[in-house]
């Protein structure tokens, strides 16, 4: 069943109405546009992300340490499979160009796999506040998101991201409650990537974004940025870790008496910078990603069907 | 104590799956056997993947649960190497709650797949590797969407 709109008008009252598109509908091309950059910028977030941990199975202390992140690199490379197909099913790039433009440099992903991992705590700071804003930005495409195989993927995503914190945390209250030597770690590693993992949610929304009148986004980027901070701002305080911001205050007077954290102004250069490859790691981190996916080349070679001789 | 026992039984089975919020460890057949000596519980579960990394916090959510029960001070979690997990144990209600509410089904006995989203019978199999151990990946030609069996 193929449904079809007239125009906009009425493509935008049936996504008012609570309507789902599906991949078989004959949705308006920019709604395909958008929802497409948006799962392909998801998708190679995923897959630069799983590469990063996988750099770390071999360094993580101890077996249980090492087999959490072997089962957490085999999640996200698991999501960037699913979301590589829903994409490429749109039609608009196969699997394939979408690869070959992210090892190019030509395509974007998150900003936080534009940064290095120094130590052990770097991936620690990763696993508790980065996974924790990814999951954060994630639930909110999930609340709405009105592309149906998208939303049904997400649905997977986001449990399994909720199970990832548990062991962010898990794995920070190990560091938090050892030696001066492992908090002090994990205290550089905080100022490395709180400012990153807060930008992650990227700059104020434009009020005429299309994502969030075709409810792919539920909610404004500043929103869920404020909502992180509030969140994360107290847990780190209480367990004896200095946020990275001169000007960071309370203010009780804030939202009606509820008061507020207030962070300094961000400086958003950095994650521009990141968008045009530009970041910290950037190229040290595509180049890993374009080497690994030559050195599987065979693989997916061996996995095309042949012919068989007579 | 058959009292406690049951008490200690519930307690087992409210104790959820991290990875799929709704559905109990008990509903998924991962209960093998629950005992109760004295003040002490013993729960016997059998994981769906031996390398599964999910098996220390679901140890610990049943250890909680347990000793939250009046009457027990001690509980020993033991996770078995037989018999093995099958597919079978999934209760069938739950089955019905993995498709619709996660995309994800099961084989049917005689090897083929219904698709969770539309009910078509054309689902192949995309790849053995899943995001998680005890899953693989399939794809609907009739929806278009993916979908993800356990195995």
């Amino acid at each position: 069943m193929t449904r079809t709109w007239s125009d906009l008008d009425d493509f935008q009252a049936f996504i008012d109405g609570g309507g789902m598109v599906e991949p078989n509908d004959d949705m308006p091309a920019p709604y395909r546009d958008e929802v497409f950059r948006f799962i392909e910028f998801h998708a190679n977030s995923e897959l630069m992300g799983g590469l990063t941990e996988r750099d770390w199975i071999p360094r993580a202390p101890g077996v249980r340490l090492k087999q959490i992140f072997l089962a957490k690199t085999q999640d996200e490379i698991g999501h960037a499979h699913l979301l590589y197909q829903v994409a490429a099913d749109m039609g608009l790039k196969t699997r394939t160009e979408m690869l070959e433009q992210l090892f190019d440099g030509r395509s974007r992903f998150h900003n936080v796999f534009h940064y290095q991992a120094v130590t052990w705590a770097d991936q620690i700071a990763i696993a508790y506040l980065v996974d924790a804003a990814a999951f954060a930005s994630q639930r909110a495409v999930f609340a709405e998101c009105t592309y149906g195989p998208y939303k049904r993927v997400l649905k997977r995503i986001v449990s399994e991201e909720g199970f990832h914190m548990r062991h962010g945390e898990e794995m920070l209250l190990r560091l938090a409650e050892g030696t001066d030597t492992q908090r002090s770690m994990f205290q550089d590693a905080l100022t490395r990537w709180w400012w990153p993992a807060v930008q992650l949610f990227g700059p104020d929304s434009d009020p005429n974004d299309p994502l969030l009148r075709w409810k792919i986004k539920s909610q404004t980027n500043e929103t869920l940025r404020h909502a992180y901070i509030q969140k994360y701002v107290p847990l780190l305080q209480s367990y004896g870790f200095e946020i990275p911001d001169d000007n960071l205050r309370f203010d009780a007077e804030a939202e009606d008496g509820k008061g507020a954290w207030l962070t300094t102004d961000i400086d958003w250069e950095p994650l521009k910078a990141t968008m045009r490859q530009g970041g910290p790691d950037s190229r040290r981190r595509i180049s890993t990603a374009a080497a690994n996916y030559a050195d599987t080349a065979w693989v997916r070679s061996a996995l095309e069907p042949k012919p068989v001789a007579a | 104590m058959t009292a406690l026992l049951d008490r200690v039984t519930a307690a087992v089975g409210s104790v959820h799956d991290p990875e799929y919020p709704g559905v109990s460890i008990a509903e998924l057949g991962l209960v093998e056997d629950v005992a109760v000596t004295g003040d002490r519980a013993s729960v016997q579960m059998i994981p769906t993947y031996g390398g599964c990394p999910a098996l220390n916090f679901i140890a610990e959510d049943v250890r909680t649960a347990v000793t939250a029960v009046p009457g027990v001070e001690v509980c020993d979690v033991e996770w078995l190497r037989s018999p093995i997990w099958t597919q079978d144990r999934v209760a069938p209600h739950v089955v019905q709650f993995l498709e619709s509410e996660f995309t994800v089904t099961l084989r049917r006995t005689d090897g083929t797949l219904v698709c969770p989203v539309c009910g078509s019978g054309t689902v192949r199999d995309t790849s053995p590797m899943g995001p998680s151990r005890c899953r693989s990946l399939a794809y609907c030609d009739d929806c278009r969407n993916p979908v993800e069996v356990m195995r």
